[in-house]
């Protein structure tokens, strides 16, 4: 589903190259759940970005299930992750003007789905997370740990195919962090879902099938 | 989708009161003003186009060379209208109006009404619809008279008056007029208003006299052929008027001229339509509403100003907010929004803002419409406001609005790239020279018409103040037409046995020009006023030379006369009193100057001080008096005078007005146009200062931390302040220094209108700019005082 050959990515700091990606090689199959382990500033979330083409990169050639990312326009890439990548993210990043529902709602909004076909979507996931009482509060009267179990109801509203979730129980005590760790865990195993997580929790990243190790931007062997 | 939208839309505005409340009052004060000068220029251009032939209808006029001098003429004598209509193929039919007053009686009261006299073909020319009695016949039986509805309504107590008998002064005496029909009110839009029509009179002599191609005083309206060719027609009036008047001419000139260079001029036609808003031909002379295209441009130009302003305020608090919204954008932008959706979002906004300030200019325009009639000099209602092409006009500002507040904070927010949004990455451009210069501008242009204000305040008070050269105070002006000598005598003694009542001045109505010639040949033409010899005392006006007229010198009623100082100049005389004036189209009787009086204003002090020649001669007709009553005593004086006025002049109407009063309606449009640059000022640095408020609350609140970390390190409260201030006082100051000259120069350039003038002092400019710099700097300094004094422990804290 994703090959990285020879990522590198880099930043011009006072006349020196400041290397974020040193040479990543990485293959990620369908149904892979991937943690990405490391300090802080070790480029996971680099990574994570790059591989959610949020960001770009500088070398290096990325296949996204058999698209050459690194060959298309900004316009065909926005188009690909919208359509297959779902983020979660340790902030949250709920809309505060919106409620549960219309957040969760806003992604199938954007991929114009009707509004029939919305309602019945949104439901399914709303009743799915244990959430339907909710739905009219706005993110401010939530918790952190309901907040990030709509932030992952969001990511998957629109049944995308790869999650990437940057330091998803960041924000969260030991016991939210471990209901959204399980929840991702069944996500991934019964329903199939591609995760990719960041993460410098030892806990968190052995849910995950396959542990990647980075400092300073280069994958520790 | 648009439901989405719309309530974030909606959540955003109530969650951000301050500023939807900067924008929505700025906003709606703008909209409200362009909403009105839409609905005064619209009614200037709609002017008399309600006439259904109004297309082929034109008004004869002439423009002629007096020496070097171009001149136009609205009016026209007899002959133009009929003879034109005879002998030029493409006129079809003409009407002539003839402005006049007479007396109507009605009981005993006798009340002097304003008329205009016209041809018959008067209705079917113009399209004044009739509410009884019939257009084509109403006006062609010599006594009868057509009215409005108001005038039957307030003179019958209906406006079923066909048939009914009024009293009409004709020839000294009343004669009754019969009513043939009423008509509806005239239109608000219409140059010709009346409420009492006459048939226009002729007699068979004067339509004959071929001089009377040179008597002007009338309106003269023709109705062209649709299927005329204009040069054309204009073309053959020109050759005709030369071969029918040239000896007429000659003769005239013979009689009458100096010998200057003098033409023949050159007939045209000016379309009616036209007429309204020309300054070269205006409607004049019975037509009335003239107006001046000026105030459309300068009135179109204020509220786009003030409506320039408002959105200025809206771009720039949005994007200043926008910093806080950043996190909205990035999201949405990850799950899924295209670039085209944020715009549309942020566009959809800026629409709903403008949604509500529209309704809210609707409200304003309503109730301040009355305000505005009066400034206006108008009688707009709010139903105007629902016509098709004045709402698509309205539609069109609202989309034109919504786009200029909303499209370019769109087109900047959606641009954030996610990465950047949600990692806190993000910095606006630091110096933000847009935000910065539209601020500049804002406050340019509230400078540049608080100046303006001050400049007219001060031009303004110098008219009505100052000294005039002689005592305008108490004294009541009476007039009364066309009376002789021993007639005003005994009104005069009958006043003066009033102890009330200190003076009494005859003297001729209005101002008559005319020109005589002096001993070396030469012509001068002057004022020429018929007093008598308490007139130079009751006004006191200063004698400067010779003495006053006086009873005890006889030959002052025939040969005498006073000039003022300008007539001494103009003449180039050394020892004015003993120089004689020779009258020369009067059988060349010769005057005597035996004083001198010092120049006064004898008219409004934006007319020139002219040559001014007084005389007392028998013969010359009195028409009003000067009389100057004891101050303090104005409630018993003037009901004295009105007694022996109307036990004198039974059959003349009573009317009168303080002198004094009459200084103060000189100047009404000036006072209109000090009202109306007074509030725009108002409004201008009102609307400014709201958005400076909000740019210097969003600055404080940006600056936090860095405010923080300044007072942690030892900085002092007035120091925070200092620097907080002094980045939006620097935005003034560089306003004020653009404004400056160009009001400086827009100032001088008014004033040149008034031949007697203030000079624009320094001070005034710095009064003005000082008043700016203190609004702005009590709008941002509660911000930065609120900023400066909190605890920077938590500041940091919540950072």
């Amino acid at each position: 589903m994703i090959q990285l050959k020879g990522i590198y990515k880099w930043v011009n700091s006072g006349g020196n190259r400041v290397f974020l990606l040193k040479d990543i090689n990485l293959s990620i199959k369908e149904g892979d759940f991937v943690s990405i382990m490391g300090p802080s500033g070790s480029g996971k979330s680099t990574l994570l970005n790059v591989v959610g083409m949020l960001d770009d990169f500088n070398e290096g050639e990325y296949n996204f299930i058999g698209q050459p990312v690194h060959q298309l326009k900004e316009k065909y890439r926005a188009q690909l992750y919208k359509s297959h990548i779902g983020f979660v993210f340790q902030a949250y990043h709920l809309i505060d003007e919106l409620t549960v529902y219309e957040n969760i709602e806003t992604p199938l909004i954007y991929q114009n789905i009707k509004s029939s076909e919305r309602e019945a979507i949104v439901a399914d996931i709303l009743d799915r997370f244990n959430i339907v009482g909710k739905k009219d509060l706005f993110p401010s009267q939530l918790s952190g740990g309901q907040q990030q179990l709509v932030g992952v109801a969001r990511a998957l509203v629109a049944k995308p195919k790869l999650i990437l979730a940057d330091e998803p129980a960041g924000n969260l005590n030991t016991k939210q962090g471990t209901e959204i760790m399980e929840l991702f865990k069944q996500l991934n195993e019964e329903d199939g879902v591609t995760i990719i997580q960041a993460t410098h929790s030892e806990k968190n990243a052995a849910y995950g099938s396959k542990i990647i190790n980075l400092l300073d931007g280069r994958v520790e062997k | 989708m648009i439901k989405n939208y719309f309530i974030i839309a909606w959540r955003n505005l109530l969650k951000n009161k301050t500023f939807s409340l900067i924008n929505i009052a700025g906003l709606s004060i703008g909209l409200a003003c362009t909403m009105l000068i839409l609905l005064y220029v619209k009614d200037e251009i709609s002017f008399d186009k309600f006439h259904k032939n109004v297309n082929n209808i034109y008004r004869i006029v002439s423009k002629s060379k007096h020496g070097s001098v171009d001149y136009k003429n609205s009016h026209t004598g007899f002959l133009q209208g009929p003879q034109f209509a005879k002998n030029v193929p493409g006129i079809e039919s003409f009407v002539r109006i003839e402005s006049g007053a007479e007396d109507i009686k009605t009981g005993t009261e006798i009340q002097s009404q304003e008329l205009l006299r016209v041809d018959p073909g008067f209705f079917s020319v113009f399209s004044f619809p009739l509410l009884n009695g019939s257009a084509a016949t109403c006006l062609s039986e010599p006594n009868s008279i057509v009215m409005s509805e108001d005038f039957a309504k307030k003179h019958f107590g209906t406006s079923d008056a066909v048939g009914k008998i009024v009293m009409l002064k004709d020839e000294n005496q009343f004669v009754p007029f019969k009513v043939t029909a009423v008509a509806k009110r005239c239109l608000q839009n219409s140059s010709i208003k009346f409420e009492v029509l006459l048939p226009f009179k002729e007699s068979e002599a004067e339509a004959q006299n071929k001089d009377n191609w040179y008597n002007f005083f009338l309106n003269t309206f023709v109705v062209l052929n649709p299927k005329a060719n204009l040069p054309a027609v204009e073309k053959q009036m020109q050759t005709f008027y030369l071969q029918e008047a040239s000896e007429t001419f000659k003769e005239m000139i013979k009689k009458y001229s100096s010998g200057a260079d003098e033409s023949m001029g050159t007939y045209f036609l000016q379309s009616f339509t036209d007429m309204h808003l020309s300054t070269e031909l205006p409607a004049q002379n019975g037509l009335v509403n003239a107006s001046n295209p000026i105030y459309s441009y300068i009135l179109s130009g204020i509220a786009l100003f003030i409506l320039l302003i408002a959105c200025i305020n809206f771009v720039n608090l949005t994007i200043a907010r926008s910093l806080k919204r950043t996190k909205e954008i990035g999201i949405r932008k990850v799950i899924g929004a295209d670039r085209k959706r944020l715009v549309i979002q942020f566009l959809g906004e800026s629409f709903l803002l403008c949604l509500v300030s529209f309704s809210m200019a609707l409200l304003i325009v309503q109730l301040i419409l009355p305000v505005f009639n009066n400034l206006a000099n108008k009688a707009l209602s709010f139903s105007y406001l629902f016509d098709i092409k004045l709402i698509a006009g309205y539609v069109i500002l609202f989309v034109l609005t919504a786009l200029l507040a909303g499209f370019y904070p769109a087109l900047v927010l959606s641009n954030y790239k996610p990465i950047e949004t949600l990692y806190n990455r993000i910095n606006l451009p630091g110096k933000n020279y847009l935000q910065k210069s539209l601020v500049v501008l804002q406050f340019a242009l509230a400078s540049f018409l608080i100046i303006s204000t001050f400049t007219i305040y001060r031009q303004f008070n110098f008219l009505t103040k100052t000294d005039l050269g002689y005592d305008d105070t108490n004294i009541v002006e009476v007039n009364k037409w066309q009376m002789n000598h021993t007639e005003a005598a005994y009104f005069k003694a009958e006043l003066l046995k009033n102890p009330g009542i200190v003076d009494v001045a005859p003297k001729n109505l209005g101002q008559w020009m005319t020109s005589a010639k002096l001993f070396n040949d030469s012509t001068i033409s002057f004022n020429y006023e018929t007093i008598d010899e308490s007139y130079i005392p009751a006004l006191k006006i200063p004698l400067i030379a010779g003495r006053n007229f006086s009873g005890s010198y006889p030959s002052d009623v025939t040969n005498s006369i006073l000039v003022n100082e300008s007539f001494v100049k103009k003449a180039g005389w050394k020892n004015p009193v003993g120089e004689t004036v020779n009258f020369f189209y009067n059988n060349n009787e010769i005057f005597k100057v035996v004083g001198v009086v010092k120049d006064y204003h004898y008219q409004a002090l934006n007319q020139k001080i002219g040559p001014q020649l007084f005389t007392m001669k028998n013969g010359n007709l009195y028409g009003t008096f000067n009389i100057k009553i004891k101050p303090g005593t104005a409630t018993k004086s003037l009901k004295f005078i009105q007694m022996t006025f109307n036990q004198t002049f039974p059959l003349s109407p009573w009317s009168y007005i303080f002198k004094d009063d009459q200084r103060i309606k000189d100047y009404e449009s000036e006072a209109k146009w000090k009202q109306i640059i007074f509030f725009s000022a108002l409004l201008t640095i009102f609307i400014s200062c709201i958005g400076l408020f909000g740019l210097s609350v969003l600055s404080a609140e940006r600056r936090t931390k860095e405010i923080g970390v300044r007072k942690v390190l030892g900085a002092s409260v007035s120091s925070i302040v200092n620097a907080l201030s002094i980045d939006f006082l620097k935005l003034v100051l560089m306003a004020l220094i653009i404004a400056i000259p160009l009001a400086w120069m827009a100032a001088n350039k008014w004033l040149q209108n008034y031949p007697y003038r203030i000079t624009p002092d320094w001070w005034l400019f710095v009064l003005a700019s000082l008043l700016v710099i203190l609004v702005a700097l009590a709008t941002v300094i509660t911000q930065a005082v609120k900023a400066a004094v909190a605890n920077p422990v938590r500041s940091l804290r919540t950072e």
